[in-house]
């Protein structure tokens, strides 16, 4: 049963994709019907395999090493998220895509993505993750370039390039960890890390690292977080949303299968993911700070957000055996987020209709503000994603700070220097401050400002019921969630945290004075930004206008500054030594040449060559032509003579 | 019997020169090409046999077997054949001069299975000759200055790597206990008294059968002559007959010197660096090159050097990986050729930037040109992805950290250049942006189905590797 659903899982939206082309020519209703029943039925599949008892299902020799699944607490957590986002983007699609002719191209690849990623979340081994995750990179790459808009090619020409190259890299973690472990399957290779002699940890780093490359770009990582900030604003808002809140995740979960698995005590891993993670969150925050587009800034923070993530990575593998509160801040951070994500990305595709598919803040400016409903929403995103306790994302953060708090009395007890996580945290407090800074920028700019002179307020029939039911059902859990913590979202975390082998941990009292304190600092800060650098440089009055000015120098990007660059040199320098080394035989038949048919002509060959090759100029007169290849028919056919004589003799 | 796969295209082929109407003579080549692809698939089943033709001196003699080695390539070579010759009927009826193409295309065949049967070096020598001087005139079709040019270096280089090869088998023939080909090697017990004397021969061979295989220092001739040749020659001559060179070294390698004899020496490790470097120079030329099939053929040159890697290795990981390299890499590259075929053929376009739009124009096409270059970079699930997988972890496995973490850097690295030269193509074929709005011009069936063919095998024996990996494990199992 359990076998057969997982399976199901992962096939029926592989094989249910090839109907959408034959459905949209009997009838475009038929095909929008279809691709919310398939996701429907996807989520009840998955919420069945969370509530069955664990299983695992294998399909032998499939690939060549054979597909292996297994479901159960963090992977079917994972999956039911998925489904359900799936469901929830399901929804405004209709609505979203009606201006728009060749949606079938984008609804097919849509259903292909939802297989593959249940595919890389219900693996049981490296190897099934790895083939789903693949397929999952190309077939979400449509999603990016389908606008075809030349900013959406040149988004999704980034998007492909990090994706291989990512790919790749993870391929060669895969053949290291295969070399020496000799299995990829999660459980055994834990065991077999374990007793990995002393001179082979080395490699075992290699080997992750190479995983953490691979994962870290999908999951947009520092430094290959660069395809992030251009493809979700320029993809479709229901593939935005899915890109941001569970695409990403699936590299999140790669990451944190090499880190409990195979580097639970290494130090020199933690230390990167650390390092890494850190730099990611402020970074991603500081963009999105700047950033004047409002899907840009919803995808910077997605980076901010992985980083938080990451933080809590690291911080189990410190932990060591008391991990519970960074385990749970994991797992809580991911859920929230792709929630959040969902219900901001859906209005901002509700925005961008009602703007004639602008994004730019100076010109959406206003567009909420007769808009009770999208208000709502959109302020418990915010509140939710800047950790505004009371709301969802409060919980998570106070369990990933509690984490890197509880750390610091760890080292600070033995007597050993807690400076680093003391930098760590604070940088963590103010990149909770910068979220509530760009939310609150967002916020304000959308949804209190004055529509800009000449813009229309927007009809008041501006969003489809099934986009309410979106947004109302994905507000909802975020509300629920949040305001019953300890009900709901630590029973969740418990569940979840027994795949990443999470201790016991106690319960946390969220709402106590000092959990209440970590937050407050956080917008006390967030305040402290928006009213000094938001109001002063980032929001100018100009006349009795508003207006937000770009202030990011284009050039400060890290691909035309650094990759584009290095790459040209590195094919050019590539493509020379190539062009040299591959002339070296073509040159000494070139002096050959030179010395034996110019020095003395006619000697070797005949000067002229015209009828070489020319059989079709000569007139044929039975078996004796001029013509070159005609000797070499003949000459075949005297060997042939040859072979029919020695047969009868 | 053994003889019906040899004799019957080539007899057949010049028969095909004399038919003037284009119904009968296509008829005729696909009978032809059927027949002798069933005789060789019957050959597969039935257990070995064996001739001999005529004895030239002693113990050297002219024959023919049925052996593992035979059959898988007997095998593959027929599975090309048919699909690309239906291919080329209307294919060619725009390149003029059918009749030349038609039989030489059919003779080629003929020569291939005798290549794949020959039982002894000699005759294996003579067929391997053969094909270089029957393949030919499927080079030069156009007759152009540059097809001649092209002709004549494809001919030289083969001609003198086979050169090589035969001036090696002078050397080693003295040490040789049978004369036949033996599964394991066929080295006299007292050759290892000669042993750097040999090892130098054998590098010398591999280097000379190298050639047709594309390998570095000879390579060469492959972006000559790819180009130039019409589409379904390029087919085979990048699918089948550049593996004639594979087969070759394989019977040097494998069946006259024996892995055991060579392994851990100078000459391996100098051969492996020589594929290593032709795999990553092939795939860098291929990078900066602007011609479509020029592209395709520089590809070729990296992709079969994937082979010879995992043979070169010398175990049986790395004997798996390459075979199944031959086999994925003949799919995916004769589904690239065809496309490329077609592409030129309805639009006329041969540079790589005058394809923006070519996936809205020909869709079936390009759907199988990209399911083909997923499949040659190595994304799963399409079978390329699972040789390379098995000859990495091979390489690994050896212990010998040239070989591994060498041979697994240059294998990805190749990997990301050749998704550099293929994607972008795939790209800009699909997503040409919202201002192209091209009209459809697909090719007809003919040249469509073979192309899906490939393809969907290409996809289904990613799916499904076990197929072809039990015959390579079979065959693994028999040379060491």
């Amino acid at each position: 049963m359990t076998k057969a659903l997982m399976l199901l899982a992962v096939f029926l939206p592989i094989a249910a994709a090839w109907f959408i082309y034959p459905l949209r020519r009997r009838d475009r209703e038929y095909r929008n019907l279809y691709i919310r029943i398939i996701p429907g039925i996807e989520l009840a599949i998955a919420l069945l395999l969370a509530l069955l008892p664990r299983g695992t299902a294998s399909l032998p020799e499939v690939c060549g090493l054979g597909l292996h699944f297994a479901t159960g607490s963090f992977q079917s957590m994972l999956a039911v998220i998925a489904a359900f986002l799936w469901m929830m983007t399901a929804l405004p699609c209709r609505e979203y895509f009606e201006a728009y002719t060749n949606s079938n191209r984008f609804y097919f690849y849509w259903l292909l993505t939802l297989g593959a990623l249940m595919g890389v979340f219900l693996a049981a081994d490296l190897f099934t993750l790895f083939v789903f995750f693949e397929m999952m990179s190309f077939t979400s790459w449509v999603w990016v370039a389908w606008p075809e808009t030349p900013k959406a090619l040149d988004a999704a020409k980034t998007y492909l390039a990090v994706a291989v190259f990512g790919g790749m890299v993870l391929l060669v973690g895969l053949f290291v960890l295969q070399h020496l472990l000799g299995t990829l399957r999660f459980t055994e290779m834990a065991a077999l890390a374990k007793i990995l002699p002393e001179e082979k940890r080395d490699q075992l780093l290699i080997g992750g690292i190479c995983c953490l490359v691979g994962f870290g770009a999908k999951a947009g990582m520092f430094p290959l977080h660069i395809w992030l900030p251009k493809a979700h604003p320029v993809a479709p808002a229901p593939a935005s949303a899915l890109l941001s809140g569970i695409l990403t995740k699936s590299g999140v979960f790669g990451i944190l299968v090499v880190a409990r698995y195979l580097l639970w005590n290494d130090v020199r891993w933690n230390e990167t993911v650390l390092l890494l993670g850190t730099i990611t969150m402020v970074l991603g925050a500081v963009l999105a700070l700047f950033s004047i587009d409002l899907k840009r800034t919803l995808a910077c923070s997605s980076m901010s957000q992985i980083g938080f993530i990451l933080l809590g990575v690291a911080m189990q593998g410190y932990l060591g055996e008391e991990n519970a509160l960074a385990a749970w801040g994991t797992v809580l951070h991911m859920l929230n987020h792709s929630l959040i994500k969902l219900v901001l990305f859906v209005a901002a595709g509700v925005i961008y209709l009602g703007n004639h598919h602008q994004l730019d803040l100076n010109v959406i400016r206003g567009y909420g503000r007769n808009k009770p409903f999208l208000k709502t929403v959109f302020f418990i995103g915010a509140a939710s994603i800047a950790g505004i306790p009371g709301f969802s994302g409060y919980v998570s953060k106070t369990l990933l700070h509690e984490s890197i708090v509880e750390y610091i009395h760890e080292l600070l007890q033995s007597g050993e220097n807690a400076l680093p996580f003391e930098v760590v945290e604070w940088l963590f407090l103010i990149s909770g401050g910068l979220t509530l800074a760009y939310m609150t920028k967002l916020f304000i700019c959308i949804f209190v400002e004055q529509r800009p002179a000449g813009a229309s307020a927007g009809v008041q029939e501006y969003l489809s019921p099934a986009t309410r039911v979106a947004l109302t059902l994905g507000a909802t859990a975020m509300g629920v969630l949040g305001l019953t913590p300890g009900l709901t979202m630590e029973p969740i975390a418990r569940w979840a945290g027994i795949f990443l082998w999470a201790g016991e941990g106690h319960a946390v009292h969220y709402f106590a004075l000092v959990n209440l304190k970590g937050a407050l600092v956080s917008i006390a800060i967030g305040i402290g930004i928006y009213a000094m650098v938001v109001c002063t440089a980032l929001r100018r009055r100009k006349g009795s206008e508003v207006v937000y000015p770009d202030l990011w120098p284009e050039k400060l990007d890290l691909e035309t500054l650094l990759y584009r660059p290095v790459l040209r040199a590195l094919s050019f320098l590539g493509a020379l030594c190539a062009r040299i080394v591959a002339s070296v035989g073509d040159f000494i038949v070139f002096l050959g040449e030179k010395l034996l048919f110019l020095r003395a002509p006619g000697i070797f060959v005949p000067k002229r060559t015209e009828n070489f090759g020319a059989y079709e100029k000569k007139p044929r007169r039975l078996l004796i032509t001029e013509a070159f290849s005609f000797d070499l028919l003949l000459a075949g056919g005297g060997l042939l003579f040859l072979l029919v004589y020695i047969l009868f003799a | 019997m053994l003889l019906v796969p040899v004799l019957l295209p080539i007899i057949g082929g010049i028969f095909v020169f004399r038919q003037k109407t284009e119904k009968t003579r296509n008829r005729m080549v696909l009978w032809l090409s059927g027949v002798t692809a069933v005789c060789a698939v019957i050959l597969c089943v039935l257990p070995e046999q064996s001739m001999d033709l005529l004895t030239i001196e002693g113990s050297l003699r002219l024959g023919l077997r049925s052996d593992a080695l035979s059959k898988f390539f007997m095998a593959l070579i027929s599975l090309i054949w048919v699909p690309v010759s239906v291919f080329s009927f209307p294919y060619i009826r725009h390149a003029e001069h059918e009749q030349q193409f038609e039989g030489f295309y059919t003779m080629t065949l003929g020569i291939l299975m005798g290549l794949a049967l020959a039982k002894n070096f000699v005759t294996m020598y003579m067929f391997f000759e053969m094909m270089s001087l029957i393949t030919m005139p499927l080079v030069l079709h156009n007759a152009t200055p540059t097809a001649r040019r092209a002709g004549f270096k494809y001919l030289g280089y083969s001609v003198f790597g086979a050169g090589m090869a035969l001036a090696g088998f002078f050397f080693v023939w003295p040490h040789l206990a049978v004369s036949n080909f033996l599964a394991g090697g066929a080295l006299l017990s007292s050759a290892a008294e000669h042993r750097d004397e040999l090892l130098f021969v054998w590098l010398v061979m591999i280097v000379g059968f190298g050639a047709k295989a594309g390998m570095m220092p000879m390579q060469s001739w492959l972006p000559s002559a790819h180009p130039v040749a019409p589409a379904p020659a390029s087919a085979v001559l990048s699918g089948v007959i550049t593996k004639g060179g594979v087969l070759a070294i394989i019977r040097v390698t494998y069946y006259m010197f024996g892995p055991a004899f060579l392994a851990d020496s100078w000459a391996q490790e100098t051969l492996v660096i020589l594929a290593l470097g032709t795999v990553f120079i092939g795939s860098m030329l291929a990078l900066r090159e602007q011609q479509f099939k020029k592209r395709l053929a520089y590809s070729t040159v990296s992709q079969i050097s994937y082979a010879l890697f995992g043979l070169l290795l010398l175990t049986p990981e790395g004997f798996e990986g390459a075979m199944l390299q031959i086999v994925f890499h003949a799919l995916a590259k004769d589904t690239l050729f065809l496309a490329a075929g077609a592409v030129i053929l309805s639009t006329n376009c041969t540079r790589v930037d005058q394809l923006r739009g070519i996936g809205r124009r020909m869709p079936v096409t390009m759907g199988c040109f990209t399911v083909a270059a997923l499949s040659l970079i190595g994304i799963p699930p399409m079978s390329g992805f699972f040789s390379k997988w098995v000859l990495a972890t091979g390489a690994l496995a050896t212990g010998n950290p040239l070989f591994g973490w060498g041979g697994v850097a240059v294998l990805i690295l190749s990997a990301l250049l050749t998704a550099g030269y293929l994607l972008p193509i795939v790209s800009a074929g699909f997503f040409p942006g919202s201002d192209n709005i091209p009209d459809q011009r697909e090719v007809g069936p003919q040249m469509t189905v073979p192309m899906m063919i490939f393809a969907g095998l290409a996809l289904v024996l990613g799916v499904f590797p076990q197929w072809v990996m039990h015959a390579a494990q079979a065959l693994a199992k028999l040379v060491f």
